[in-house]
């Protein structure tokens, strides 16, 4: 039996739990991010950022399952690039990589997570990706991009009551669009569907696992690769600042590209490319 | 008695065990989500994104410039006046940088935790601009770069318990920077030094306050301007891609800038211009 006092201060305990409970619990709503995985941090690629699967050889080697017509636009790509030219890989000027060429992860990667979006932010050219988990579905219309329209959903996969898994689709692109450095194209309807399960290795809390589905008309079947990242043990980590167009020495001119010597003068990036036409310049009289 | 040690031990265990599950109070700090556009400017005001946003952009920002400054401010605005980019680098795809990238060219998000708060806005450079939260100092050395290197502390200034203002100073440049597109440069040292005070408008919040005092070798006094911004009402706005080498026609050679015409050739952007030396080209035989 308890005695008077000890009645009155649980009680009085109880009725401040309550109190507190409830704000908590609001707050918690709004945002508890203890339910969410600890993804804080700067991560990295494990086995670099230059192949899609990363499994797996560059190029050829990734035994991509492209269909006819863009296997021979790859090999006819591998050819240009072999030339001194770019082929199909578009991001020599500074255009994004897209998706899903940005789960490569190039460049130092942060996950912020917060209840409505959880945020990449990738130190690259343009990777940065809002994956919106605010329940909203596809009826919005947005305009076409290269990382596309991504919405997430987190779950508890295990039942802990912890939200372990997010789960992403993205659609809504525009291209041109490739898979990894070696120019393995999407198709040029941009049709493309991502499929992301991002979640954290059960025996290691440091590395991050992204299983990634592509969907696209330039393949025979999705395509299914798992990329790992690793966090770096540094708590305060050093955050590069990337700009493409710094020190960017590639100039594209109509549809040819050229190089700029040391010198700042334009060269060819190929074994007897033409020179720029000079035709709306005044004509030096002979 | 023993019972009641019991309940009121459990009782205290079941308050600690959900003070623990609400890691992060947000109620703490001021509400900034949502999406902020620059504020509407006042009638009269002309220009792009002028750097004091109550003054048309050029000389009728008053800017206290040196008079080497002033110089070349004035080099900039020539330059313009005959067609050319000035000293404005957003003309190559580079970054704003600080304090020019708070103009907001595009829409900016606002993340808050306790460790950072992200200002995200995807204009010419991604810019993730971190203001770190966390209690550090100024590291031992830190690589220079557009967006230098912010640190800043939640203020309470009107005693209620709840963060209001954060206070910010942001060191550690790289150029070249202008204050806005007319060019006005700051100074080549990169000695740059800016504080910040954000806050909500105490009568609306949806406008968002940056009061930002630049102290920099250019000028002969601190410059203070108040930035303002605007919440866009839409629960789940649209976020642009803004990627400045898409469809960029304005090319760099040397220290030369040309045009890519509509049919993808290349053209004098100031009359008389010479066209690029192509000696790195093979000569066509006479």
């Amino acid at each position: 039996m308890l005695d008077r006092n000890a009645v009155t201060f649980v009680a009085m305990v109880l009725a401040l739990g309550a109190t507190m409970s409830s704000a908590w619990m609001a707050k918690a709503w709004a945002w508890d991010d203890a339910l969410y995985p600890d993804l804080k941090g700067q991560w990295r690629v494990v086995g670099g950022p230059m192949r899609f699967d990363s499994s797996k050889p560059w190029g050829p080697g990734q035994e991509a399952p492209l269909t006819a017509d863009y296997q021979a636009i790859f090999e006819k790509n591998l050819k240009a690039q072999a030339a001194g030219g770019q082929g199909t890989t578009p991001t020599y000027t500074c255009l994004s990589p897209g998706m899903p060429r940005v789960t490569n992860g190039y460049g130092q990667i942060e996950f912020v997570v917060t209840p409505g979006t959880t945020h990449i932010l990738v130190q690259h050219i343009h990777d940065n990706r809002r994956i919106f988990t605010d329940g909203r579905d596809w009826s919005v219309t947005m305009e076409p991009s290269f990382l596309g329209y991504s919405i997430g959903k987190w779950l508890d996969t295990d039942g802990d009551g912890r939200y372990d898994t997010l789960e992403v689709e993205t659609r809504n692109f525009k291209g041109p669009r490739a898979f990894d450095s070696s120019g393995i194209p999407l198709h040029a309807d941009n049709q493309t569907i991502v499929k992301e399960r991002i979640y954290l290795d059960r025996d290691d809390r440091d590395v991050l696992r992204n299983e990634v589905t592509v969907i696209d008309n330039a393949l025979t079947r999705p395509w299914t690769v798992l990329k790992r990242y690793r966090r770096e043990p540094d708590r305060q980590p050093f955050w590069r600042e990337v700009n493409c167009a710094e020190n960017n020495n590639h100039v594209e001119i109509g549809k040819e590209n050229y190089m700029l010597s040391a010198d700042g003068l334009l060269m060819p990036t190929r074994k007897d490319q033409p020179p720029p036409d000079l035709r709306y310049f005044a004509q030096s009289k002979p | 008695m023993r019972g009641s040690i019991a309940v009121v031990t459990m009782t205290a265990t079941l308050l600690m065990s959900i003070g623990v599950a609400a890691a992060f109070d947000d109620s703490k700090y001021p509400n900034l989500k949502g999406q902020w556009i620059r504020e509407r400017a006042p009638a009269g005001v002309t220009g792009q994104g002028p750097f004091d946003p109550t003054k048309s952009w050029g000389r009728a920002q008053s800017a206290p410039l040196t008079p080497e400054y002033q110089a070349k401010f004035e080099e900039s605005l020539a330059d313009q006046a005959t067609g050319g980019p000035g000293f404005w680098p957003g003309a190559r795809c580079l970054p704003p940088g600080m304090p020019a990238m708070m103009t907001n060219f595009r829409p900016m998000e606002i993340i808050v935790k306790p460790e950072t708060t992200w200002i995200l806005i995807d204009h010419i450079h991604e810019t993730h601009r971190r203001i770190y939260t966390d209690g550090r100092s100024w590291p031992e050395w830190v690589e220079p770069t557009f967006d230098g290197y912010s640190i800043g502390r939640w203020i309470d200034t009107d005693g209620d318990g709840r963060f209001d203002t954060l206070e910010v100073e942001t060191r550690h440049f790289k150029g070249p920077r202008t204050f806005e597109p007319s060019g006005m440069p700051l100074h080549d040292d990169n000695q740059t030094v800016i504080k910040e005070r954000i806050y909500l408008d105490k009568a609306d919040p949806n406008l968002l306050h940056d009061e930002l005092t630049v102290i920099d070798n250019s000028l002969t006094r601190p410059w203070t301007v108040d930035k303002k911004f605007r919440r866009v009402k839409e629960e789940r706005p649209n976020w642009p891609e803004d990627i400045c080498a898409e469809g960029q026609a304005m090319i760099h050679v040397g220290k030369e800038t040309y045009w890519i015409s509509g049919d993808g050739h290349l053209m004098p952007v100031k009359k008389g211009q010479a066209p690029p030396d192509l000696r790195h080209f093979k000569q066509p035989s006479k």
